[in-house]
């Protein structure tokens, strides 16, 4: 998971003021009031810095259902005692602020995540079971950091970043409406050479997209995460229709389903354009998705039916590019070494997927093992270069 | 209980403790930033796509159609003119007059569209033009690509507005722009629609403090829009020779009001 | 005594020379160059600077600059607040005619540099003067430089062998929008005065006595704001048209040994002609500044683009006009932008000393231009020793630099100016003369 050291302090930005604004990989901060309420009997309050806060989650809930702690850098450690893979989302609204999947059966995995005050909601398992209460208290540890950059930096970026977005993702609409067209005019042959390609917008923006929990929950989702996994009434998106077409390789139903893919992915479009472009939109994402990509589901074998993980990753990539490159002049002048860093990590990475690309993994369903590996440790050292990027670069909230 | 996510100010870490506000000025120009970008980048294909069809004209001799197309071909170019001109060497390709060569029009430099805007009109020929054709779609290809790949300085953008109105201050007011084709009121609009889009996308932000300058600007630029609307046409503008005295004046004064007005937006943002 | 063209007066006190301070810095001009860190020098005689401001309350019609030297005057010489650069065809079609009209040239330079009475003649004939200085001419601070352009060498084959090494037609420089009808030359003259009718009447004089030799091309008039000094004696770089400083770096023009180093063609290495011994090149640049559009432009945005502080002319990172960058300190142009215009036309490098140059500018306002704004800017004069090295190089390093937004060079020309005539019976050019009778040419 992204670690966050708050003692590296870089002497390029000077800090006229206590506000400090930084990503941890997996963090995501909602501006509070700094309200804070404790609520009694369910509560586990953890006061120590340093100490893991441990929940599980059981096939019905997690356990415990209410936590509290305060606010700055937390480690939870996640055991899934259910008996299928899970994910462990913190949410607020449906905003993930950060998360960890594919958690396997009996296993734990830890969480490092940076808070603000306020309160959240987390996920327990079966997209269907109820989510449990995570309250952050105002603490002073949180208090003492340094900002690295400025707003005006990140102007121009984000700016960029969002013109970005809004042009993949209506291209993801064009695309899934062409599959659409085709699934309903019961052309198998079409939809199926169109599938792989009409995913690739949505992936290049997947590492800001999946965060919008509720339309990831139908636009992309795993079936493992539902009661009934592939025969889920529940289950839609992408997926869905990759089974339905090279799998069952029958178009039965998918009508429905398809529209519905263009539908949501309309509702993307409207919730990209709505949504406010924040410096740590890119500071974190693009560490952060990485770290899920090398840890969480690159380990896993995902088949892809289609043959379409390694396009799948491709696009990935490119989009994590899109935000390396638009960082870059941002990092450079603070922080060189990092740049390169992140540079030789992301080429390396690009050019293990082009080996893959060329091999025999490109021609079958899953990716061979031993490819897989290496393919993790590029993405893992890749995400662990992307994960300095809060410290490096996090910004004052105040904007000096 | 859920909070609608438009609640949620981030996706990621945002700290703020002792509730000091975070920058919301600067934050607010992402927006106009990422809009304008859009706006520059649907106008650049668009110019793409005309410059394609107006070269072919050329090359295929057809000097009524190329003629037709040379003046709304250019629309685009001069309205993305403050992006457009960061890259100086296409700009100098692509636009320079006969006035910044040694030679003038017979000098082999000057290319692009005033080289060709000579060869139709004064001319009356499309004889040669063929290499200065594929030289101009070739720049704007580049162009196009170029822009694609720049992330746009905030400063840049805001200060595009009074640029494009020094632009206009500078040669179309003085009928020197398109010199052989007399066609200085289609630039002269596409600068002003240029100019008048960056300001429209970052007024919301200056409104509340800046009232009265507001009001002014927004004045300026009606009377501008008025008096050149005066000379509109059912495929473009009339040309520059029938822009009478009087109006002449009027848009000059009006211009040079709004490119001292508008000289002070960025200060007015914060932007250096 | 080399640099004897300080300025004398007859009947005006000498300004005394500690209420002037010795400005060895940083400044800029429109397309010139800047020095390096330079040895300070001593003051000797009155140690005015070339760029100082005029002072206003010392000008005096009564005050001579000497003619006869090693070098012309006016190049060294203090700038007084009116300039003018004539460039003219000349006719001259063998060596005799040529060296007729240097000496001609020369009768008219000396007797309105040095002063006199212009005869007087019979009513009927039109008059010897043109009168508008009155009946008698006081010299009023005027030099007048004579030098030859790449045309007049080019066009004689008597001269060609005998062109100095740089000298060379004007090429376009990418920002350049270079009108024929003000550029090149077969030669120019530069004249500087305290006012302008003292150039203006000096010029018709030339006229109507050498009017079968010279036809004018183009010309140009300048000046420059007279400033007080500072009440301790400081005297600051005058201002162009942009508002700024201009001149701040400029090398010392009474170190003479910086000059021997900079400016003037001779010493034990040089590979010029003798007869080019104790000129130098001079390079006029006609560059119109688009004002209106500057002084819409913010102060922060001016001084980054120029790398100093407006009023003050300090550098950024300095407090005095003076004083000296540190760019080692700033090698990501965070301070001082990298593509700022000092910055550019002097990087202070230890490469970059010998592409210095010596800057005499003055500001100029004509008319209006057909869109309604002012046709105003800078008459750039440069002076060095190597052409290539010294304005060549740096207008070159300036190529693409932000103020080009501002600026646009659009006539003016390369000259080599004759050396001095030693003394009375010596004329401008004679051993140039000389050596285009001798014949065929030899490298000397």
């Amino acid at each position: 998971m992204s670690e966050f050291d708050p003692g590296k302090k870089k002497s390029s930005v000077p800090s006229s003021s206590l506000m400090y604004l930084g990503v941890a990989g997996a963090a995501a901060l909602v501006l509070a009031g700094g309200v804070a309420f404790y609520i009694a009997t369910l509560n586990t309050r953890h006061e120590k810095t340093g100490t893991a806060v441990a929940v599980a989650v059981t096939s019905k809930a997690c356990e415990p259902n209410s936590i509290s702690v305060p606010a700055g850098e937390r480690t939870f450690e996640i055991a899934n005692k259910s008996e299928r893979p899970v994910e462990w989302e913190i949410l607020d609204g449906v905003m993930v602020i950060a998360e960890r999947e594919n958690i396997a059966p009996s296993f734990k995995q830890t969480l490092k995540v940076r808070l603000a005050p306020g309160t959240y909601e987390v996920t327990c398992g079966l997209l269907s079971n109820p989510r449990g209460t995570l309250h952050v208290t105002p603490s002073e540890e949180a208090n003492a950091q340094t900002p690295r950059a400025t707003m005006r930096n990140f102007l121009g970026p984000l700016s960029e970043y969002k013109f970005y977005l809004g042009r993949q993702s209506i291209a993801a609409v064009r695309a899934a409406q062409d599959l659409a067209d085709a699934i309903k005019a019961g052309d198998l042959a079409k939809a199926q050479s169109l599938y792989v390609a009409a995913r690739q917008p949505y992936k290049r923006i997947d590492p800001v997209v999946h965060r919008f929990s509720d339309l990831q929950n139908t636009i992309d989702p795993v079936a493992d995460y539902f009661e009934k996994r592939e025969n889920d009434p529940a289950f839609l998106g992408y997926h869905r229709i990759e089974r339905g077409l090279f799998v069952t390789k029958n178009l039965d139903g998918l009508g429905p389903v398809a529209d519905r893919l263009v539908a949501d992915l309309k509702m993307l479009d409207e919730r990209l354009k709505a949504m406010k472009m924040t410096p740590d939109v890119l500071i974190g994402s693009a560490g952060n998705f990485t770290s899920q990509l090398s840890h969480d589901r690159l380990p896993i074998q995902n088949d892809s039916y289609a043959n379409g993980a390694i396009s799948d990753l491709e696009a990935n990539l490119d989009g994590i590019g899109k935000i390396v490159g638009l960082l870059r002049p941002v990092v450079q002048p603070v922080n060189p070494d990092l740049a390169q860093k992140i540079d030789a990590t992301f080429s390396a990475t690009k050019d293990e997927i082009a080996k893959q690309k060329s091999g025999a993994a490109a021609a079958s369903p899953s990716i061979d093992p031993n490819q897989r590996k290496e393919l993790v440790t590029a993405l893992t050292n890749l995400a662990d270069a992307l994960n300095e990027l809060p410290s490096a670069i996090g910004i004052n909230s105040n904007g000096t | 209980m859920k909070r609608h996510f438009m609640a949620a100010t981030a996706l990621a870490a945002l700290l703020c403790y002792t509730g000091a506000a975070y920058a919301e000025e600067d934050s607010k120009l992402v927006e106009p930033l990422a809009a304008y970008k859009s706006f520059i980048a649907d106008h650049t294909e668009k110019l793409l796509d005309n410059t394609s069809k107006f070269t072919e004209a050329v090359k295929a001799g057809d000097i009524a159609k190329a003629k037709a197309l040379y003046a709304p071909t250019r629309m685009d170019y001069e309205t993305i003119e403050p992006i457009a001109e960061l890259f100086s060497d296409l700009d100098h390709t692509i636009d320079a007059r006969a006035d910044d060569f040694e030679k003038k029009e017979q000098d082999p430099k000057f290319s692009g569209f005033h080289r060709i805007e000579h060869g139709l009109w004064s001319e009356n020929s499309t004889k040669g033009l063929e290499a200065y054709a594929d030289q101009l779609l070739a720049d704007v290809k580049d162009l196009n690509h170029r822009i694609e790949n720049l992330t746009f300085p905030p400063e840049t953008v805001v200060g595009g507005a009074a640029a494009l109105m020094e632009e206009v201050a500078a040669t179309k007011i003085s009928g020197e722009e398109d010199r052989y084709s007399h066609t200085d009121l289609w630039d002269f609009k596409a600068n002003f629609d240029g100019s008048k889009k960056i300001y429209d996308l970052v007024k919301p932000l200056i409104e509340k403090d800046n009232a009265d300058f507001v009001k002014k600007v927004d004045g300026d630029f009606k009377v501008v829009d008025e008096t050149l609307a005066k000379y509109k046409t059912a495929d473009g503008y009339e040309l520059y020779d029938k822009l009478s005295e009087a109006d002449r004046k009027v848009l000059a004064a009006k211009v040079n009001a709004l490119a001292t007005e508008l000289s002070t937006l960025r200060g007015k943002l914060g932007l250096n | 005594m080399a640099h004897d063209h300080k300025t004398e007066t007859s009947a005006v006190d000498s300004v005394d020379a500690s209420r002037r301070t010795l400005l060895l810095g940083l400044g800029v001009a429109a397309g010139g160059a800047l020095a390096s860190s330079l040895p300070v020098k001593a003051e000797t005689g009155d140690g005015k600077q070339v760029t100082d401001a005029p002072e206003s309350h010392i000008a005096d019609v009564k005050q001579r600059v000497p003619f006869y030297g090693v070098h012309q005057a006016g190049i060294v010489t203090p700038r007084p607040a009116n300039g003018m650069i004539v460039s003219f065809d000349v006719i001259a079609e063998t060596p005799a005619d040529f060296d007729l009209m240097l000496r001609k040239l020369t009768e008219r330079i000396v007797f309105l540099t040095q002063g006199g009475i212009p005869p007087v003649l019979d009513r009927k004939l039109p008059p010897s003067d043109s009168g508008i200085l009155g009946p008698e001419i006081l010299p009023d601070n005027l030099t007048i430089t004579v030098g030859l352009g790449n045309s007049m060498f080019e066009t004689r084959p008597w001269l060609n062998p005998l062109k100095p090494r740089c000298l060379q037609r004007m090429t376009q420089f990418k920002n350049d929008a270079l009108d024929a009808e003000l550029c090149h030359g077969d030669l120019s003259l530069q004249f500087c005065a305290n006012t302008a009718d003292t150039n203006i009447h000096a010029l018709r004089d030339i006229l109507k006595n050498l009017p079968e030799y010279l036809v004018p091309r183009w010309k140009q008039e300048g000046n420059v704001p007279t400033v007080l000094p500072e009440p301790d004696g400081t005297v600051h770089s005058a201002r162009n048209f942009l508002g700024f400083r201009d001149g701040s770096a400029n090398p010392h023009s009474g170190d003479d040994a910086l000059m021997d180093e900079i400016v003037w063609i001779g010493g034990k290495d040089h590979d010029e002609h003798e007869w080019a011994v104790g000129g130098t090149y001079q390079a006029v640049r006609i560059i119109r500044n688009f004002v209106e559009r500057w002084d819409r432009t913010p102060l922060g945005e001016q001084e980054r683009i120029i790398g100093r502080r407006k009023m003050s002319g300090a550098p950024m990172d300095a407090a005095k006009e003076s004083d000296t960058p540190d760019y080692a300190k700033d090698p990501d142009g965070k301070v001082t932008r990298l593509d700022a215009h000092i910055r550019l036309a002097n990087p202070r490098t230890a490469e970059t000393r010998k592409n210095l140059i010596l800057r005499r500018p003055f500001n100029y306002s004509n008319g209006v231009t057909k869109n309604g704004q002012l046709d105003q800017g800078l008459l750039f004069i440069a002076y060095q020793s190597d052409l290539e090295k010294g304005f060549i190089a740096v207008q070159t390093r300036l190529d693409g630099e932000p103020l080009e937004e501002y600026i646009k060079p659009i006539g003016g020309g390369y000259f080599f100016v004759l050396p001095g005539a030693r003394e009375a019976g010596d004329y401008l050019g004679r051993k140039l003369a000389e050596a285009a009778a001798a014949g065929p040419p030899t490298r000397s």
